[in-house]
């Protein structure tokens, strides 16, 4: 029976490599770009931090998106 | 209306919405891969070489439905201005060409037991390949021009010439005699396809869908981490 699965009556090789491919390929973008999204969050907060106090105040204050992203960012480390 | 995507609107839910499709995501796949691989039936005529359905048409749907997309909101964006619709075509594109190469190659698999052949010029395949050229350039122009509003648009023309192949592509197996067999799912519910075969093929788009939608999100999000990391010395 799993002989059977495996070589789907013949077609094993085209049905398995389909699904592979697809699948490969879906991990390998979505580990790059999971990758890059964490180098982009991490320069940010390591670009906020390196602001004066007065400084993080005005562009949290100015930017909502940075200080949702602060928040998110300091929840997750 | 437009108000709705504003960056600063929806960040928050971006985050919200990746953790929830991260959590079903898996437990769809097992479901859909199971009756894709084990619970549907093999076709009378091709066996089960039929499996390679469940990704093949999926996939080439959704390279179909992201160029739309991104040719229409490079429409609106180019009519209302909207810069941030620019970024939304941005994060689509590298999906839509993933997924348009993934129907091409599973096709390409698929062609060899049923038609005896890897490839052949036929009017399907080669305007697949058109679309696949479409996307490429898309995305060059995005990397190659430096200046973004230039990027933007040369990138917003390519996606609306694309736009001409979209209903070529949809209409080539009725229009020209191809090896391509013709569309089997119809919006008006002359589908010639059991339900047997078309839960799967449902649940595998459902899968595929979320896992854009992911790509998406996460694309998007740096996008907009990128462009405020731009604007912070400006503040």
């Amino acid at each position: 029976m799993i002989q059977n699965f495996i070589s789907m009556n013949g077609y094993g090789l085209f049905v398995w490599l389909s699904f592979a491919i697809t699948f490969l390929a879906c991990g390998i973008v979505y580990y790059k770009t999971y990758k890059t999204l964490k180098k982009y969050e991490k320069d940010f907060a390591k670009e906020l931090s390196q602001l004066s106090e007065v400084e993080r105040k005005l562009v949290l204050k100015k930017s909502k998106v940075a200080s949702q992203f602060l928040a998110s960012y300091n929840k997750s480390i | 209306m437009f108000d709705l995507i504003n960056p600063s609107r929806i960040f928050y839910w971006i985050e919200k919405l990746i953790k929830f499709i991260n959590s079903i995501f898996f437990v769809l796949l097992i479901i859909a891969l199971t009756f894709a691989l084990i619970l549907s039936p093999p076709d009378y005529l091709q066996g089960d070489s039929v499996r390679i359905m469940y990704v093949h048409v999926p996939s080439a749907w959704i390279g179909l439905a992201s160029f739309t997309v991104i040719a229409l909101l490079s429409i609106l964006s180019f009519i209302f201005k909207i810069k941030n619709l620019n970024l939304i075509t941005k994060s689509i594109a590298p999906i839509g060409l993933l997924f348009t190469c993934l129907a091409i190659i599973t096709g390409s698999l698929w062609g060899q037991p049923t038609w005896g052949t890897w490839w052949a010029w036929d009017a399907r395949i080669t305007s697949m390949l058109v679309l696949s050229i479409f996307y490429i350039l898309f995305i060059l122009a995005h990397k190659l021009i430096e200046k973004e509003d230039k990027a933007i648009k040369v990138s917003n023309l390519i996606a609306v010439i694309g736009l001409i192949n979209i209903p070529v592509i949809r209409y080539s197996v009725d229009w020209w005699n191809t090896l391509h067999q013709p569309s089997s799912i119809k919006i008006d519910g002359t589908s010639s396809i059991h339900s047997s075969m078309l839960m799967p093929l449902m649940l595998m788009l459902l899968v595929l869908l979320l896992y854009c939608a992911l790509i998406l999100l996460m694309k998007y999000k740096t996008e907009i981490i990128r462009i405020k990391k731009k604007n912070i010395k400006r503040i």
